[in-house]
């Protein structure tokens, strides 16, 4: 076996981290635009989806200039409006179990939710992952967002309008969800209430 | 050993999965459809040969004892460009894949081939090494991917052959259990079942 010295060493392995360092940095760089444009075409297909359009990545992005108008996107609190500005959807934001989660709520002109939708990073398959689901998604349909927020628990009545039901086993992500859900509603109550004024 | 060998005898006498046994985490996890599955064998393949030849190109400049920390760092590189690659180019899938993309660098079956053949051989031989068991890899994801589509879902690559051949009707229903992990398992069995019998060698003897 050949003897290498310590600094040889050294030196061998800051060089190889520089070149692999250059080269990802590169590559990452050059497809940056292409993948933006694929996470860009995903959250129209979301938003779409409130409001019953499935689209497929391709055509989203047309569908959404046609169907979707965007409000206040650079302030701290977008939203879209719908259906020639009858409907609003507010964006929502929070955290799960072991990452971020976030979703689209589609309201009509009296706060009620005509759609939702959730996405997630990396919530536990089966569990808390449920909530990117239509099956999850269609619970909320028919809810209220107007004098409370919507929250998720075990057993929910299917006739109270602010009660959701919650996922067994994901009870960290459906807490998320709720606390979402809370901030959402105390951020943009005011718009939802002069929305329904309009 | 001759180069056709190289590259053969992966897929039968010293298959990754039925054999070696390695590899077998990801192929429980991205087996339930066939297009995923499809992908996940391509950038193993991609990863395992591309690794080999770096590796085998750097071979007598690499120092024993940082050997390892070597190949980790040029596997991990390669499976980020594969996973940007996937992001740009197949998002869908690659967002299916999730983390099963970046759990390559820990796939046995690259580390393995680094550490018994990349290391001591020249690199054309380490490609097509690499390329061998990639694929022999890559074949048992795709039967698997296959079966488990078509008897769960009803479906291959999406497109619906069970509802377009009229099962449904005569009271067909799709068999769930196919879907789940465990399933997979049973079927690799079933390959290395069929594959011992055929080839004696690999039977220990007692």
């Amino acid at each position: 076996m050949k003897n290498f010295s310590n600094k040889y060493m050294l030196i061998y392995a800051l060089a190889l981290a520089a070149v692999v360092a250059v080269v990802l940095t590169i590559v990452a760089t050059s497809l940056k635009p292409r993948q933006d444009r694929n996470r860009d075409a995903e959250t129209k297909q979301m938003i779409l989806k409130t409001i019953g359009i499935n689209a497929s990545r391709d055509d989203a992005p047309e569908l959404y200039a046609r169907n979707i108008t965007e409000c206040n996107l650079n302030t701290s609190l977008p939203y879209f409006t719908f259906d020639n500005g009858n409907g609003i959807i507010i964006p929502l934001k929070g955290n799960g179990l072991w990452g971020p989660i976030w979703g689209y709520l589609a309201l009509d002109c009296s706060g009620n939710v005509v759609g939702a939708v959730f996405g997630h990073e990396g919530e536990t398959p089966g569990l808390g992952a449920e909530i990117a689901t239509d099956n999850f998604a269609k619970r909320f349909i028919g809810k209220e967002m107007a004098e409370h927020p919507i929250y998720l628990t075990k057993n929910a009545d299917k006739d109270n309008p602010y009660q959701v039901d919650a996922i067994s086993g994901g009870t960290m992500t459906s807490n998320g969800v709720t606390a979402m859900l809370e901030k959402a509603y105390n951020d943009y109550s005011s718009l939802i209430t002069n929305h329904q004024s309009l | 050993m001759k180069k056709i060998d190289i590259i053969k005898s992966p897929f039968n006498k010293s298959n990754p999965i039925t054999v070696q046994v390695l590899g077998i985490c990801s192929c429980l996890a991205v087996t339930a459809q066939l297009k995923p599955a499809v992908v996940m064998a391509i950038s193993v393949t991609v990863v395992v040969a591309l690794s080999n030849l770096i590796i085998s190109l750097l071979r007598n400049t690499i120092p024993p004892r940082i050997r390892i920390i070597v190949q980790l760092v040029v596997v991990s590189a390669l499976v980020i460009l594969v996973n940007q690659v996937l992001m740009a180019f197949v998002y869908d899938v690659s967002k299916q894949l999730s983390v099963y993309v970046g759990l390559i660098i820990t796939n046995c079956i690259v580390m393995g081939r680094l550490e018994a053949f990349a290391m001591s051989n020249k690199p054309l031989d380490s490609l097509l090494d690499g390329l061998g068991n990639g694929l022999g890899y890559g074949i048992i994801l795709v039967i698997l991917g296959f079966v488990r589509e078509l008897f769960g879902n009803g479906t291959l690559w999406g497109y619906p052959v069970f509802e377009k051949l009229g099962l449904y009707n005569i009271g067909y229903e799709n068999n769930g259990f196919v879907i789940m992990a465990p399933m997979a398992l049973i079927l690799v069995g079933i390959i290395i079942w069929i594959q011992r019998s055929r080839n004696k060698d690999l039977c220990e003897k007692c």
